[in-house]
């Protein structure tokens, strides 16, 4: 099944809607993602990283805007890009009555896939996510990492040059979501994947992605390297919670020399800071004197959460 | 045509190895015969009904057309259940037409009935129903039977792409089983009902199937139905193409 691969982009969407009567689920998406490269979809739940997602696997057809997947177009020739893609959904989609190597083998069958061509890829893949023991063992006795494994397994059966991943680690326990990084980095690293992976973990899309798109009502709102995401945050973040009127204090705030950038939301101040340990007195002073009352003050070393409350002035609960 | 067979073939293996669902799905239909069949014979004695030498005969071949309309009910419960639990989303990302996946689904549907009808037949003759011994005639009427359960499971697996409660499904799909069963020549002579009872069961296709599967599978009746059997087969030949069109429809809608 190895195709000619495509030299272009691995991804290429532009202007992507997708509307359910008065509900617009994506508010027109640009995305570009290079071959061979991670891509993370960062968003709360409802921004619309799963419709996005929908759209460019031929799952739904876009209401308009157009994208393409290793160079096809997704609704005129859907079929094509089905035979170069593979998908893990984010809700676990197996039959629990099935064995895991059965679940593989029927799924190599859907794309038709000779047999002693499904019997090496199968041996492969269950060496490669670790689940040889289990592999004659019906799907129900998984537990939920294993199911996570399979199913990323089976996303692998047909050798697509690009794998989506709809919230790859979500309800997994912190030592089975660092295996399934580990699978991921490798597939990019030893075998030239493309990945789209959508996430609400911060750590996964700063851990694994070469960039990082954060989603909110329905648009990606910034898009960078988690790196020069976080780098635009300062060195430092200060955060502050507080009673009062906060307006002037916030005005001063941006005043200061030392202060790269003041964001709020939810009744949280950040700022972006040189040195945080020297600062954070001079800034209680300045609150004191404008009638805004600190409660809380810490520092901290900038994350993607950071970046993720400057974008969308919400917090992203990161459990 | 892969795909549906590979689809076909998961049904099958998932179905059997469910061993409660295999036997509940022989044991209901001799329920029917052994029960139903033999209590109404010693009611009505020796009675000749319709031309069949006697009631057991003649009502096998509507025992038949419930059986499949059970087993149709339950390709359709199968469909909703991979619906609403998201394995479809396998089949729809795979570069498989969509037609194969309703045709997997159906196949096995029909694959199941006619395992089911074996049984019956089997049960039926065991218990002295006259049966036809002309392999051609059986085939004719495994044909039938075969087009009628896909009609039926066209309209089941159409049901179940419009509604997400399980609950929903069953309730209107039994409303449908009653009038289907009774409105119909499967228990009792058409020429014995009141006008407006003859004029439905002349609108149901299970009037069809079963007057065809009189005149194929038995070794009586043949003579004494009034429908022609290329009638037969024609109506039950358009109930297949239409309940196939319905559930395509409705997938279709059901995906978007």
């Amino acid at each position: 099944m190895k195709h000619e691969t495509y030299a272009g982009p691995a991804v290429a969407a532009s202007g992507l809607v997708k509307r359910y009567q008065e509900i617009v689920a994506v508010d027109g998406v640009d995305l570009t993602i290079p071959a061979h490269s991670i891509y993370a979809l960062l968003g709360p739940n409802g921004a619309g990283k799963t419709t996005t997602i929908s759209m460019l696997i031929t799952l739904i057809e876009p209401t308009s805007g157009s994208a393409r997947v290793a160079g096809l177009d997704v609704v005129k020739q859907a079929s094509e890009v089905r035979r170069r893609i593979g998908v893990t959904f984010q809700e676990t989609v197996l039959d629990d009555d099935l064995t895991g190597r059965q679940t593989l083998d029927y799924h190599g069958q859907l794309y038709a896939q000779r047999k002693g061509q499904r019997q090496a890829k199968m041996t492969e893949l269950l060496a490669l996510v670790e689940l040889e023991e289990a592999a004659d063992r019906r799907v129900k006795t998984y537990s939920g990492g294993m199911k996570r494994r399979l199913e990323l397994a089976r996303g692998l059966m047909t050798e697509p040059e690009v794998l989506f991943l709809d919230e790859p680690t979500l309800g997994l326990d912190p030592q089975n979501r660092a295996g399934i990084w580990a699978y991921i980095h490798n597939l990019k690293e030893q075998q030239g994947l493309t990945l789209l992976l959508t996430t609400h973990y911060m750590e996964e899309a700063e851990h694994l992605a070469d960039r990082v798109g954060i989603m909110d009502h329905g648009r990606i709102v910034v898009e960078a390297t988690p790196r020069s995401l976080i780098e635009q945050m300062g060195d430092d973040v200060i955060q502050i919670a507080g009673q009062g009127d906060s307006s002037e204090f916030l005005a001063k705030l941006q005043a200061l020399p030392f202060v790269q950038h003041v964001s709020s939301g939810n009744g949280l101040i950040q700022a972006g800071v040189d040195l945080g340990n020297r600062r954070l007195a001079e800034i209680v002073t300045v609150a004191t004197s404008t009638g805004f009352q600190v409660e809380d003050i810490s520092v901290t070393k900038p994350s993607l959460a950071d970046v993720f409350l400057k974008y969308t002035g919400r917090q992203l609960r990161d459990k | 045509m892969n795909a549906a067979i590979t689809l076909w073939h998961k049904h099958m293996r998932k179905s059997f190895l469910h061993s409660e669902e295999i036997i509940g799905m022989l044991i209901q239909p001799v329920l029917w015969v052994l029960l139903f069949g033999v209590g109404m014979t010693r009611m009505l004695g020796d009675t000749p009904m319709g031309g069949s030498d006697s009631y057991l005969t003649y009502m096998l071949p509507g025992i038949i057309a419930l059986t499949a309309l059970g087993g149709a009910v339950t390709g359709g419960f199968t469909w909703l259940l991979e619906r609403v639990r998201g394995i479809v989303k396998e089949y729809l990302v795979a570069p498989i037409p969509r037609l194969s996946i309703l045709l997997g689904n159906a196949l096995s549907t029909v694959t199941k009935a006619l395992l089911q009808v074996v049984v019956i037949f089997v049960v039926g003759g065991l218990v002295g129903a006259q049966l036809s011994f002309n392999p051609l005639y059986w085939l004719a009427g495994l044909l039938l039977i075969s087009g009628y359960t896909l009609g039926f499971a066209g309209l089941a697996l159409a049901f179940a792409s419009k509604t997400d409660s399980t609950g929903a499904y069953h309730t209107i799909i039994f409303l449908f089983n009653l009038p289907l069963l009774f409105l119909s020549n499967a228990l009792y002579p058409l020429d014995t009902l009141p006008i407006w009872m003859q004029i439905g069961a002349f609108f149901n296709p299970t009037t069809y199937v079963v007057s065809g599967l009189r005149q194929t599978m038995l070794s009586s009746g043949a003579n004494h139905e009034t429908l022609a059997l290329w009638l037969c087969f024609l109506a039950v030949a358009l109930f297949a193409a239409i309940g196939t069109g319905v559930a395509y429809r409705a997938f279709r809608g059901a995906i978007k």
